[in-house]
Parts: C-alpha cells; structure tokens; sequence
C-alpha cells in the first residue's frame, strides 16, 4: 500500500457566534474530533448533507481556517501551527477546487492569467516558461489554447470549472481537495468534469480529497467513502463496502433515500424516511448525534456517544448498534 | 414561445404538446436553458411583457387559458392550479407570518372569514407535517428551516385545493433526507386528493421516481415523451441516452460517464434542423432537417430508424 500523504487526527472546529440581541454568544462545532488518513493516489470521498461541517473540514485541512485542536499532517509535515511563510511551500502541493465556478474566478482577469497566477506567486519560472505552462495546461484540462485572453463571464459553468482545475494543477500538486466541484454543473457537463478528473489522477498520480452531497456522485470517483453528519464522521469504508452494506443507520437512509434511475438494475431497498430536520449545530444532542432521528436508537444512545471503532476489515462506525450482514 | 432581446429573438419554448391527465403526474426534465420552467411560467400568464410572444393553446379542464385577460387568471392562479418552486422566499414574504400568508390566499379565493381562514391555515400545516402548528403560524418565514418553508409553501399551494399542482425543481434546494420526505408528501396528497402534477426538474432520478409520464426537453423542444419505464429503459433519444448515462450510479461503479460532447445549445443559436444534431455521435445527412416528434405513446424527434435505436442503444449499455 502506498504511503500515507495526508494524516488528520482529532480535527475540531468551533464558531463562536452572536445569538440574537446584547451580545449573547454561543459556541458552534461545526467540526468535531475528525480523524482520517488518505493515502498517495487515492480519492476519499466525504459525503453528508447541508451544514454537516463537509466544507469546514476542507477549510481546516486546507489551513484556510485555524484549526481549534487536533492536528493535519500533510507528507509527514504537521502544518497545524506552522506560520504563513512556513505554510507557504506546503500550499503549493495542496490545492482547491471549489464549488461555485462563478465566484473563484476574478472577472477582471484574463483567464491565462488566473492560472498564471499561482505560478507568479510561487516564482515558476520566467514569464515565457509560464506561459507555455498555461497552454500546456489549458490543453490537459480540454481547453482551447486561443481562449487564454478571454474573460471568465465568456465561458460556460463546465468551461469554468476547467479553469479551476487548470490553476489548481499549475504547481504540479500531489493533493487536489475538491469541494463540490461539480454541483453547479448540468448533469451531461457534470459527466465530463468527472471523466476529467478521472483522466487527470491517472495521468498525474494526483491523490484527491471530494468533497459532495450527492451519493451517486461520491460513489462513482471515490476509493473509500466518510459519512459525515453534525460535524462527526459517523461511517468510513470502502466505497464498494459502504454502498453495498451501510453499517450506521444514518448511511442506511440516507442510500435508501437517494433518487435512483428505476432500469431494472437498479437495487430494491427499503426507503427510510428519517423524520425531522437535523439538528441545530449550536444544539447539539447528547449522546448519539443521530439518536433523534434514528429509527433504531436505544437508551444508551442517549447517554453515551459511540466512538469510531475501526474493524478487521478496515470499515469504521460510530454506532452502539451497527448494522450487520 | 419568444423573446425579443437585444440580442435577439429567442424562443424559448418551440413546439411543445403535451397533455396531463387527472390524478397523473408528467415530469419534464431538461438540462438549464431547456425551457422547461418557462414553459409552465407562460401557460399560467406569469410571463406577461411586451417582448414576450406566445402562440399556440392551452386548454385547462375544456377551457383555452391562453391571452385570457389577468383579472380572470388570477382567479385560476392558486386557486384552481398551484404552483410551487424551488426557493421557497420566492414565494413566501419575509415581512408576514406564514399562517397570515396561507390564511390570506384563503380569503381572496373563498371569502372565508379571517377566523376560518386562519384554522384552515394550522390544519394545512398540520396535514403537510409542521410540527407544532398552531404556534408555527405565527411564525415568520425565517424562523423555519429550508425543509419546513417548502413544506408551508406546499400547504399554501394546496389551501384552495388545486386541481393541477405545477411543481418547479421543489427539491432541488434540498437534502437528499429532505427531498425524501417532500416527494413523500407530495405523493401522499396526490393520492388522497386526486390533483395533477407537473414536476419540472434536471434530476433523472427524482423523475423515474415520482413521474407517470416524462418529457424530455431540449433547446426548447420536446425531444421524448413516454411513460418512466419507457423513457428509462427503451429511451429512444440519442439525448436522452446521454442524460441518463451521464448519471453516476450507486449500485455499480461504472468506469466513464457517459458524456455529450458540447454544452447545451444556446437559446440564442439554436441550429436549423435537429437542434441536438451538434452534440449527437449518431447524426447523419437527414439531421439538417428538423424531425417532428413521432410515434403513438411513446414519442421522439429523431431521424434514426428504430431498428438502428434499439441497436444502439443496447451497444451503449453494454459497453457501460
């Protein structure tokens, strides 16, 4: 097995954030004691639905965001802690592609010079090495040479996302973390940024973090799959094992759930239906953080929380009462 | 139907024909640009501007609608065919509570009095699963999260008991936990009160979930219509072919999507014949002319001979 390129150990989160009126604060865990390795070449996928913290995991990995405890090492380097100037070098190997293809794109710039940019920045090369980088650049990711001078607002959503995904590959990274990237996309131009990235992390060996709500989406582009709901990851597997057999009831209907193309190959599972909303992160349950709303939750789940116990076959589940097969 | 831009002419909808029968549910799905939810805006008057043009007839229960002046529509707006959309602040105000604002639609439709109104209110939010409602409605839209505002917006679309619902992408917005309980929801008061629904959304999934019957637009045009199983598993459209291979699947990890070359045509630019003939691996000579959609229950535009459909599309599952 290759090495591991990212280790995040006990990553937690937390908002302080004004409630209301005179200055009443209150504490958010948007993240809360997340742990997980990614190893050189694979792509993990983190799914969970709105507010589950998915995004704020990547800014803390990222160092977008300090982290408040727990810590992120990237190529054995523990970056929680590191200074910007020493983060510097480290950045460069690690880079985003973001959800909005709108808003990550200066719409005063060029786009040759957006992915000029981070070669600018970093000191690659002289200005006719850059450029010829962009072409090569704008030719891996499927882009006309001859649109470099033209603006953002020129180009489609899928067209966009080409370009995030050109600057993200100027420096030559290892890991790519992908946040959404393709939700903002029809569906037949969604295929092709998939295809993309697909192509792009054999051509390069790149290693990916992606980041998505949609089930058939993280299915399709990751080798192992984490379960995020309320900030805690509370299932990771392989994709294969998760898909087939979700062991935490959160995973289980949340698969059931997922709209499916009915051809005939399509599996039959019984739907679950969970009642409710999720909870207000500023309120979070005691105990379980899915007890509320599990149909299978018993008294223990309302006192004590389950941690993530890893088993023989490498599956992990924050759960009293997993699922078996 | 057109528009007059600067830029042009376009026409957003051209040649659409369907029909919906009591009690049924027709998706129209179609990628952004496809004119699947100002199709539904136009039928219902909701597009009434000097650089809109709309010809052809809509027949609502025997009655043409269409050029109806607005004082006559808005009797039928709401009342007799709801509409629900995507963001539920688009039709929600933030300024009134959202009994008032269910309460409020009752009155200008039935005359009932503010009192009888309002318990109409709490016994709709009641029936769409609010928990709590009689203190809800008191509440303003923003007290409510996204799945409960698209819940009030549902009971408002149903407090004049509407004979036709015109759904446009209602869970899109949403989690997949969420849309579950929707599209739940929205089944369960089909079925107990016999309405129609129009569901317009770009989810392939969420269609062959809830819809009876499926339109497939493209640019504009209808490019298939056939009943779910039909269009999911004998799809007849080189277009719809690639929607729906396009889509990752959950059961199976399939090496490559299945992808349409191209980005959906511009309404702007729309080609002559076949407007999906620019995009389509299986065009040949006759794509320049514009086919008419054809057959008896199960319809499509496209010139390939069905013998040549059913082979092609058999290689393309088995190569997937």
């Amino acid at each position: 097995m290759s090495e591991v390129i990212l280790d995040v150990q006990d990553v937690t989160k937390t908002f302080t954030v004004r409630h209301g009126g005179a200055g009443a604060r209150g504490r958010i865990q948007a993240v809360g004691g997340v742990s997980f390795e990614i190893r050189r070449g694979e792509t993990l996928g983190i799914v969970g639905e709105s507010g589950c913290g998915k995004s704020t995991l990547a800014r803390c990995i990222a160092q977008l965001l300090p982290v408040s405890s727990g810590s992120v090492a990237f190529n054995g380097v523990t970056l929680t802690g590191l200074s910007r100037r020493q983060l510097r070098s480290h950045r460069r190997e690690m880079q985003l592609v973001f959800q909005d293809p709108y808003a990550s794109l200066n719409p005063r710039r060029t786009v040759g010079d957006i992915v000029a940019e981070p070669m600018r920045v970093h000191h690659r090369g002289t200005s006719e090495q850059i450029r010829d980088r962009v072409a090569d650049l704008f030719r891996l990711v499927g882009l006309d040479v001859s649109s470099l001078v033209r603006y953002p607002h020129e180009f489609s959503g899928g067209q966009r996302q080409r370009i995030g995904i050109a600057r993200a590959l100027a420096l030559n990274p290892q890991l790519i973390i992908a946040d959404e990237p393709v939700s903002a996309l029809d569906v037949s131009v969604q295929a092709q940024v998939l295809n993309l990235m697909a192509d792009l992390q054999d051509e390069l060996g790149l290693t990916y973090l992606f980041i998505a709500h949609d089930l058939g989406v993280v299915r399709h582009v990751s080798d192992r799959v984490g379960v995020m709901y309320l900030g805690e990851l509370v299932e990771m597997a392989s994709a294969e094992a998760l898909y087939q057999a979700p062991a935490h009831p959160y995973t289980e209907a949340l698969l059931s759930v997922a709209p499916e193309l009915d051809d005939g190959r399509a599996r039959t599972r019984e739907r679950i239906v969970l009642a409710g909303d999720v909870p207000d992160p500023s309120d979070k349950p005691e105990g379980c953080p899915f007890h509320p709303r599990c149909p299978v939750a018993q008294d223990i789940c309302r006192r004590v929380k389950p941690t993530l116990e890893v088993a023989d076959d490498g599956r992990a589940v924050a759960c009293h009462f997993p699922r078996r097969r | 139907m057109s528009f007059a831009t600067r830029a042009g002419v376009i026409r957003a909808v051209d040649g659409l024909s369907m029909s919906v029968e009591r009690g049924e549910t027709v998706g129209i799905v179609g990628e952004s640009g496809s004119g699947k939810s100002v199709s539904m805006y136009s039928i219902l008057g909701l597009l009434r501007d000097a650089n809109v043009t709309i010809e052809g007839s809509v027949l609502f229960e025997g009655r043409e609608i269409l050029g109806r002046p607005d004082s006559e529509l808005r009797a039928i707006r709401g009342k007799d065919i709801a509409m629900i959309f995507q963001d539920p602040m688009t039709a929600l105000t933030p300024v009134y509570t959202v009994g008032w604002q269910i309460a409020e639609q009752i009155r200008q439709h039935t005359g009932a009095s503010k009192k009888q109104a309002r318990k109409r209110a709490i016994e709709l939010l009641a029936e769409v699963a609010i928990p709590d409602p009689a203190r809800r409605v008191d509440q303003y839209p923003h007290e409510f999260s996204g799945g409960m505002r698209q819940r009030a917006m549902i009971a408002m679309a149903l407090s004049c008991e509407p004979s036709l619902i015109i759904a446009d992408e209602p869970t899109t917005a949403l989690d997949v936990t969420t849309q579950a309980q929707i599209l739940e929801l929205l089944g369960q008061l089909q079925q107990k009160r016999g309405s129609s629904i129009v569901m317009i959304t770009h989810d392939m999934g969420v269609i062959s979930e809830v819809a009876h019957r499926v339109v497939v637009m493209y640019a504009g045009r209808p490019a298939e219509i056939g009943t779910r199983t039909q269009l999911v598993r004998e799809p007849r459209h080189p277009y719809t072919w690639g929607l729906l291979g396009a889509v990752p699947r959950l059961d199976s990890k399939r090496t490559r999507l299945i992808t349409i070359p191209g980005t959906p045509a511009s309404p702007l630019d729309v080609p002559e014949g076949c407007a999906f003939a620019p995009r389509c691996a299986y065009r040949f000579d006759r794509c320049e002319e514009r086919p008419a959609l054809h057959g008896d229950d199960h319809l499509d535009a496209c010139w390939l001979e069905e013998p040549d459909k059913v082979r092609l599309r058999r290689a393309i599952e088995e190569a997937s």
